[in-house]
């Protein structure tokens, strides 16, 4: 069960950096407003 | 049914409804032709194919076609609108009516419509715009009517700094969220492993490795989500106050604290997969609290914003459109009918009626003069008059008002809420029960094994079902209010209605319908169609309440008005008067005549002794006929007065109406003369509020200014639909519609709430006393605390969502 000390720590810092992505995702201000954006996908592309 | 309905009657082009027979195109209304006519003009018919999936969102459009200069003003711009690097202008707006995605998609084509627009941002949560142009090539008028014309009317965005506050707060709660979401799966990987290992066999060395990692990830990520708990149980115990979230920190912090005691020393039990769902539980129902809370805030500013903020000014004989901000003392203002003057003034130029309902509660409108004082916050009714300014915003009579207002609110106390007694009481049972295990068990074993237990009480006991039995239980009965049209400011305002007590109802728009309609007709009907053709020539609320009585499809000629008097015109020959009493009695010796005839004499005494306000109407200069005006009784008032008084409520009529108004509405609703108060200032009314409150709570429901200071004062205020600005500001409770009737539902909402609560509170209780006498008596085990956690906190859940607090149709 030798790997679980290298495994566990790994699986930190995966964790870690998923924080830190999620802290840059709600501080660009992408979370304040999740009802619009939902429905702009729906828009057609604009014709050129 | 509604399909056949649409094959029958012809559709309008844009929102599908039936066109009325008076209009000859293919639009139900003006607003609806104009909307249509600027989607076709700039070829964004798409809008329509983005519609068809959102049956819900049809709604004849709105457009009220205003210019909006006042938003050019400089004084306007200095203060809403930022200016970038680059040059570009940006503002933020609020829309009406948005109601889809096809309702986006059309404001966010701006850009595309108006040229020198850069972009348009839609946040349809908030019903707000992001408005970026350049001002070399383009206005923000010139947007503002862009918008309008698609159907969303536009109001200044005010209240900035404080939305940047919220949207920081906003994003602290939802990292803090985030990392005791990311602290509570990991901890659960790692506790799995080691209650695996417990049953199948785990070797010492990896279970100590276990335990150590669970610590390193429990300790600085709870310890970090959790502040806001650990905040207000500060605040709390600085105040020498009782809160909830004392109990729930003592428990997190003994958890945390035990826990890497016991991970130090190698032995004894860890709850930090408990705590870790413990906090992430919590911040989710503090999440979604908030999230409610943001939502009626901005409906709340929504409505603000509703209110006139645009004057227009006479500046050198041109009117021009202004923003209030832009007016000061000695300015000249024209004040257009159903509009409500701004400010206060004198009269320069025209005779008008008055409605001064707002400001004191009187219902019949007060004919004005040159000359005349007129204060903001009352309606101009009957015909266009120009005011010299001369007190502009605080120094008003109305923001005078405002100011008592203020002082009523800061004085009024915040009631001590149910969950926070249970909360102290919690506190001193749960630590002394966890003394006494303490003390117990070393007796009986040592004191190792009494530490043991006592502090596997203090986790096992943190109240989590306690602190989420009343938010949840709250925001499923406001969300469902809100959808109902009620808005509900603050969480305790439920709580404040559910004790019956006094509740003082003023009577204009709640009881009555709020406008003048004729009630009852003496003498000859047939003068009536004839009245009506002059009155169809007149603005005046009298006419109006003629005119809506007998239709009348003939035209009048030769009408003379004398504004505080009567109406006089000819009518296929005939010469028709109709006026106040003494008016017609004048015109009547004039034409020879001496004294009305004897019937009419009487009619009017009889009327005016109802509480009706009586109108003669003259035929040829002989007076025929007597029409009685009063506000007529709402159909659905008098059930539910009975259904109030059942819940145990003493309802007041508390008017600043005439006395015999208020007294003949009440014995029409079968109410006490004592319980019918007329002749009211607004100050009456705070004194009654006040005196009323010796006996118990009091509930104010009003719609005016002259209620505002009443509803600061009372337990809980009630905002009615069409609401003055302040009283909106003073109140509890705003409901969009106007009838006691709502009031009534809101009341039994509130009843099926806190009874919620207290369901859910017995709930939660009952866990905590399970699980703590398992651990006085040494029987739990983390597994069963990490399982029955949760199962509580859904229970709660389940609970609150049974509810049958604003359930039901309408």
């Amino acid at each position: 069960m030798i790997v679980l000390y290298l495994v566990i720590p790994l699986a930190l810092v995966i964790a870690g950096s998923a924080l830190a992505a999620f802290s840059w995702v709600v501080r660009s201000g992408q979370l304040d407003d999740v009802e619009t954006p939902p429905r702009r996908i729906l828009f057609d592309d604009e014709p050129r | 049914m509604s399909a056949v309905a649409r094959q029958l009657t012809p559709a309008c082009a844009h929102c599908g409804l039936p066109i009325p027979d008076a209009r000859t195109d293919e639009f139900c209304c003006a607003g609806c032709e104009i909307v249509y006519a600027t989607i076709a003009e700039h070829g964004l018919e798409q809008f329509y194919a983005l519609r068809a999936g959102e049956p819900d969102a049809v709604i004849p459009a709105r457009s009220s076609e205003r210019a909006y200069t006042e938003l050019d003003d400089a004084a306007f711009q200095h203060i809403h609108v930022n200016v970038g690097p680059g040059g570009a202008a940006s503002t933020a707006l609020y829309l009406e009516d948005l109601r889809c995605t096809a309702c986006v998609w059309l404001a966010e084509s701006a850009p595309r419509c108006v040229p020198g627009v850069i972009d348009v941002r839609i946040d349809f949560g908030r019903a707000r715009a992001d408005v970026t142009w350049d001002p070399q090539v383009t206005t923000l008028s010139a947007i503002a009517r862009y918008l309008d014309r698609v159907g969303h009317p536009v109001h200044p965005y005010r209240g900035f700094d404080r939305e940047q506050q919220r949207r920081r707060e906003d994003r602290v709660l939802l990292f803090k969220l985030g990392v005791a979401g990311a602290t509570l799966g990991n901890i659960m990987l790692l506790a799995i492993a080691m209650y695996a290992g417990v049953f199948g066999g785990m070797s010492s060395t990896d279970t100590r490795w276990f335990r150590w990692v669970s610590m390193f990830v429990a300790v600085p990520g709870i310890g970090y989500a959790a502040t806001p708990f650990f905040t207000t149980a500060l605040g709390a115990l600085r105040a020498r106050r009782l809160h909830l979230d004392l109990p729930l920190s003592i428990g997190i912090l003994a958890g945390l604290g035990w826990g890497s005691a016991n991970v130090v020393r190698g032995a004894g039990e860890i709850y930090f997969d408990s705590l870790a769902m413990l906090t992430f539980l919590l911040l989710v129902s503090r999440w979604v609290v908030l999230r409610y809370q943001r939502r009626a805030a901005t409906a709340a500013e929504m409505l603000l914003a509703l209110t006139p903020s645009r004057v227009h000014r006479v500046l050198d004989g041109r009117v021009v459109d202004s923003s209030i901000e832009a007016v000061f003392v000695g300015d000249l203002l024209e004040v257009r009918i159903g509009e409500v003057i701004p400010v206060d003034g004198e009269i320069v130029e025209g005779t008008s009626a008055i409605d001064l309902g707002l400001l004191t509660g009187e219902s019949n409108p007060v004919d004005v003069h040159a000359g005349d004082a007129v204060h903001a916050g009352t309606a101009n009714v009957a015909a266009p008059i120009r005011v010299r300014t001369t007190a502009v915003g605080e120094a008003t009579r109305i923001g005078a008002l405002a100011r008592t207002i203020e002082a009523t609110t800061a004085r009024k106390a915040a009631i001590e809420r149910l969950v926070d007694r249970v909360a102290g009481r919690f506190v001193l049972v749960v630590t002394s029960v966890a003394v006494l295990t303490f003390i117990a068990w070393t007796a009986l074993a040592t004191s190792a094994v009494g530490m043991e237990h006592a502090m596997a009480l203090l986790v096992v006991t943190c109240p989590c079902a306690l602190a989420l039995a009343t938010p949840l239980a709250v925001t499923v009965a406001l969300g469902r209010a809100a959808r109902r049209g009620v808005l509900v400011k603050g969480t305790d305002a439920l709580e404040r209605l559910a004790t019956p007590g006094t509740m003082f109802v003023d009577k204009t728009g709640t009881l009555t319908a709020g406008q003048l309609a004729v009630v009852s007709w003496r003498g000859d009907l047939d003068a009536a169609p004839l009245a009506a053709a002059v009155e169809s020539r007149s603005e005046h609320p009298i006419a109006r309440a003629l005119t809506t009585f007998a239709p009348s499809t003939r035209t009048a000629s030769d009408v003379r008005e004398e504004l505080g008097h009567g109406i006089a015109g000819r009518v296929d020959g005939r010469l028709v008067a109709i006026g106040a009493p003494p008016w017609i009695r004048r015109l009547n010796r004039i034409d020879g005549g001496a004294q009305l005839p004897a019937p009419i004499e009487t009619w009017i005494a009889d009327l005016a002794s109802q509480g009706q306000t009586p109108v003669v109407v003259a035929v040829d200069g002989v007076a025929v006929a007597v029409a009685g005006l009063a506000d007529p009784l709402r159909e659905e008032a008098p059930v539910a007065l009975a259904r109030l008084a059942t819940a145990g409520w003493r309802v007041s009529i508390l008017s600043g109406d005439d006395a015999r108004v208020v007294r003949r509405i009440g014995a029409a609703l079968g109410l006490p003369p004592a319980a019918c108060i007329g002749n009211v200032t607004p100050e009456g009314k705070v004194a009654a509020v006040e005196a009323a409150r010796k006996h118990g709570p009091v509930v104010m429901v009003g719609d005016g200014v002259n209620d505002a200071a009443a509803m600061a004062a009372a337990t809980a205020g009630f905002a009615v639909s069409g609401a003055a600005e302040i009283a909106v500001e003073a109140s509890d409770i705003y409901s969009r519609s106007s009838s006691i009737q709502a009031v009534a539902d809101t009341v039994d909402g509130a009843v099926a709430t806190l009874r919620t609560i207290k369901r859910n509170l017995r709930f939660s209780l009952a866990y905590n006393v399970t699980a703590g006498l398992l651990a006085v008596t040494g029987l739990i085990h983390p597994l069963i605390a990490a399982a029955v956690m949760p199962l509580s906190s859904l229970t709660v859940l389940a609970s609150s969502l049974r509810s049958k607090a604003f359930r039901g149709d309408t």
